[in-house]
């Protein structure tokens, strides 16, 4: 028993020693003259080498590229698209917990072919453009789709479960596929006039749109714990439902809606892929610009270093609430 | 809806462009010709080779993150003074960029001025070829994935481990059960299907690599380390061959889906029997 605990203690100090220095080792690194870092490695500041603001005077001076606008960007992206998303997201979430729906495989199929035929139809022979028959079939799509789910179909029925299961699936695909095709949505976008590529919504769009499977998801479980009497008794006087939603239900889950939006918050401020494709200079975020580091000036590790430090600190001051979330066993729910 | 078209339309688009011939350059108008992007994939060497890289990286990496996840989540769970101040730290690497992840492994692995090669040295391995031999560069990478994702296994198998109940436990203490046989008798069945879970989304999530391969290797030595989503981020935007790339994607989402079938396939039967 003793010797167990004690064994458990020394794993944990090994695995936190793997986890923390490559951290410290960054921020000693940022501190660090050119010498000093090129001499080999240095450890201790003030005994193995003298620790000097350089870097940092370097980024402030506009030297390491537009550090000032990017983090702004990131910032103001990143809190937008997290915002819209928890919004959006813990309505759904609260849709599907609450109200049964029920969608029809066969709508469902319907709704696909006719956006995907129209689309084709619409391009290849109505002599439409791009984004003009996009929208059409898709409406088109949608309002067909609606009225048929009304009507009895063969096939089988779908319910909230299967929805959650179909929202939650998304995460499964590879951005790749998306993040490609985006782009080219963009660029037609951009010839009919809507500059998407490298603008703040272009990039607040599609990160709201990514974030959504998370958020339904953790705010799904989040609602689900909610006692229902409450919710019931505000039914029995007539309360209208958004009511009980804003008024009751938002905020008894503050601290999940906080948690969500942190979660999100983070997706969006490392994500690189879809800045990778979708920004070039005015909209870029932080990771792109951290990347390119690495390649812009050589390897001056002492200015990468204190570039990291500017993407990663925010984190890992969320990392800290985020700890005291958990703490309070708040997360427990959302897992299950 | 707006949310929904921009989930939905370009899945529509780029699955229809995926049966056409379209390149940005040389500026071509599209042509229709069916499967052929497809079938010259599934032809082309370097298509398996990115498949067997990536997939190796994601077996080894999720295989160790689970492991020590689960060590790491099992000591923290035995009431050890300050665990929770260890629990914060812990979280930390899964919330840091990627990028920002495989810049720090850079400079650790740097033959020059890194920590890790002065370290190997003074055990008599001077020089380790971390990111210019193959099979280094692939142990890099799972190390490194190995390194950011552990926190969420942790982080996971731990809220896991705070459900089970203590009197299953006492039983097995008054019965005179060891530690060892708590562990696979009780707790490991028990959580079963949490890990199930757990390892299914990493597998999924680690399908994607693609950020700290590209700052780390970028794909080197060679295409030894490419990953699938960095194959078709080359051919989408070095050579502008768009058909191919939305081709190359949707042949990526069916090997997801068919990885993620076998290994729900492959794990139900024992997840089933203990329920």
């Amino acid at each position: 028993m003793k010797i167990g605990r004690s064994f458990a203690t020394l794993g944990l100090f090994f695995w936190a020693f793997i986890t923390l220095f490559p951290l410290y080792w960054v921020v000693v690194t940022a501190f660090k003259a050119p010498p000093a870092v090129n001499g080999g490695p240095t450890y201790l500041p003030w005994i193995d080498f003298d620790p000097t603001l350089q870097a940092w005077r370097d980024i402030a001076s506009g030297l390491r590229g537009n550090f000032v606008g990017t983090v702004t960007h990131s910032t103001l992206i990143g809190v937008t698209a997290s915002v819209l998303a928890t919004a959006f997201g813990s309505m759904a979430a609260y849709a599907l917990v609450r109200f049964p729906f029920r969608v029809k495989l066969g709508s469902g199929l319907i709704f696909f072919a006719i956006a995907m035929g129209g689309y084709l139809v619409l391009l290849n022979y109505g002599g439409l453009s791009r984004s003009n028959s996009m929208l059409i079939a898709f409406s088109a799509a949608l309002v067909v789709a609606v009225l048929v789910n009304r009507m009895h179909l063969p096939g089988p029925i779908m319910g909230n479960e299967d929805i959650v299961f179909w929202f939650v699936s998304q995460r499964m695909f590879p951005p790749v596929v998306v993040a490609f095709a985006l782009f080219l949505m963009y660029s037609e976008l951009g010839k009919s006039g809507l500059t998407m590529i490298d603008t703040f919504w272009g990039m607040t769009l599609v990160y709201v749109a990514f974030s959504l499977p998370i958020v339904v998801w953790l705010m799904r479980d989040f609602f689900a714990a909610l006692p229902i009497e409450v919710e019931e008794a505000a039914l029995v006087e007539n309360v209208p439902s958004w009511r009980i939603f804003v008024d009751i239900v938002l905020p008894m889950s503050t601290p999940g809606l906080a948690a969500t939006f942190m979660i999100t918050l983070a997706f969006v401020w490392n994500e690189f892929l879809f800045a990778l494709f979708l920004t070039n200079s005015k909209w870029q975020t932080l990771p792109i610009l951290v990347a390119g580091q690495n390649s812009q000036r050589g390897d001056e590790w002492w200015a990468v270093s204190a570039a990291v430090m500017f993407a990663i600190v925010p984190m890992i001051v969320m990392a800290a609430i985020l700890g005291r979330l958990m703490r309070s066993g708040l997360m427990l729910g959302a897992i299950k | 809806m707006i949310v929904l078209a921009m989930a939905i339309f370009p899945l529509i688009y780029s699955l229809s462009i995926s049966f056409m011939h379209y390149r940005l350059i040389p500026p071509m108008p599209p042509r229709f010709n069916g499967l052929d992007n497809y079938a010259k994939i599934l032809g082309q060497a370097r298509f398996w080779s990115v498949i067997y890289t990536t997939s190796v990286i994601v077996i080894f990496s999720v295989f160790l993150q689970y492991v020590i996840g689960f060590a790491v989540a099992t000591a923290l769970n035995a009431k050890i003074r300050g665990s929770s101040v260890f629990r914060v730290l812990l979280l930390m690497p899964m919330l840091i960029a990627p990028v920002a992840v495989a810049l720090i492994a850079r400079m650790i692995l740097n033959p020059v001025i890194g920590p890790l090669d002065q370290f190997l040295t003074m055990f008599g391995f001077p020089d380790l070829p971390f990111l210019s031999n193959k099979n280094w560069a692939m142990g890099s990478l799972i190390a490194v994935e190995v390194w950011q994702w552990t926190p969420f296994v942790i982080l996971l198998m731990l809220a896991g481990l705070q459900t089970l109940p203590r009197d299953v436990y006492e039983a097995a203490t008054l019965e005179n059960a060891s530690k060892w046989r708590q562990f696979w008798d009780i707790t490991f069945p028990m959580l079963l299907p949490i890990s199930v879970a757990i390892i299914f989304i990493r597998i999924i999530e680690s399908f994607k690599i693609m950020d700290t391969v590209f700052v780390m290797t970028g794909g080197g030595p060679g295409i030894a380390t490419e990953t699938l989503t960095l194959f078709a981020y080359q051919e989408g935007f070095k050579k502008f061959n768009l058909g191919y790339t939305s081709a190359l994607s949707f042949l990526f989402l069916i090997f997801i889906i068919v990885i993620g079938v076998i290994f729900l396939a492959i794990v139900k039967p024992y997840v089933e029997k203990r329920s």
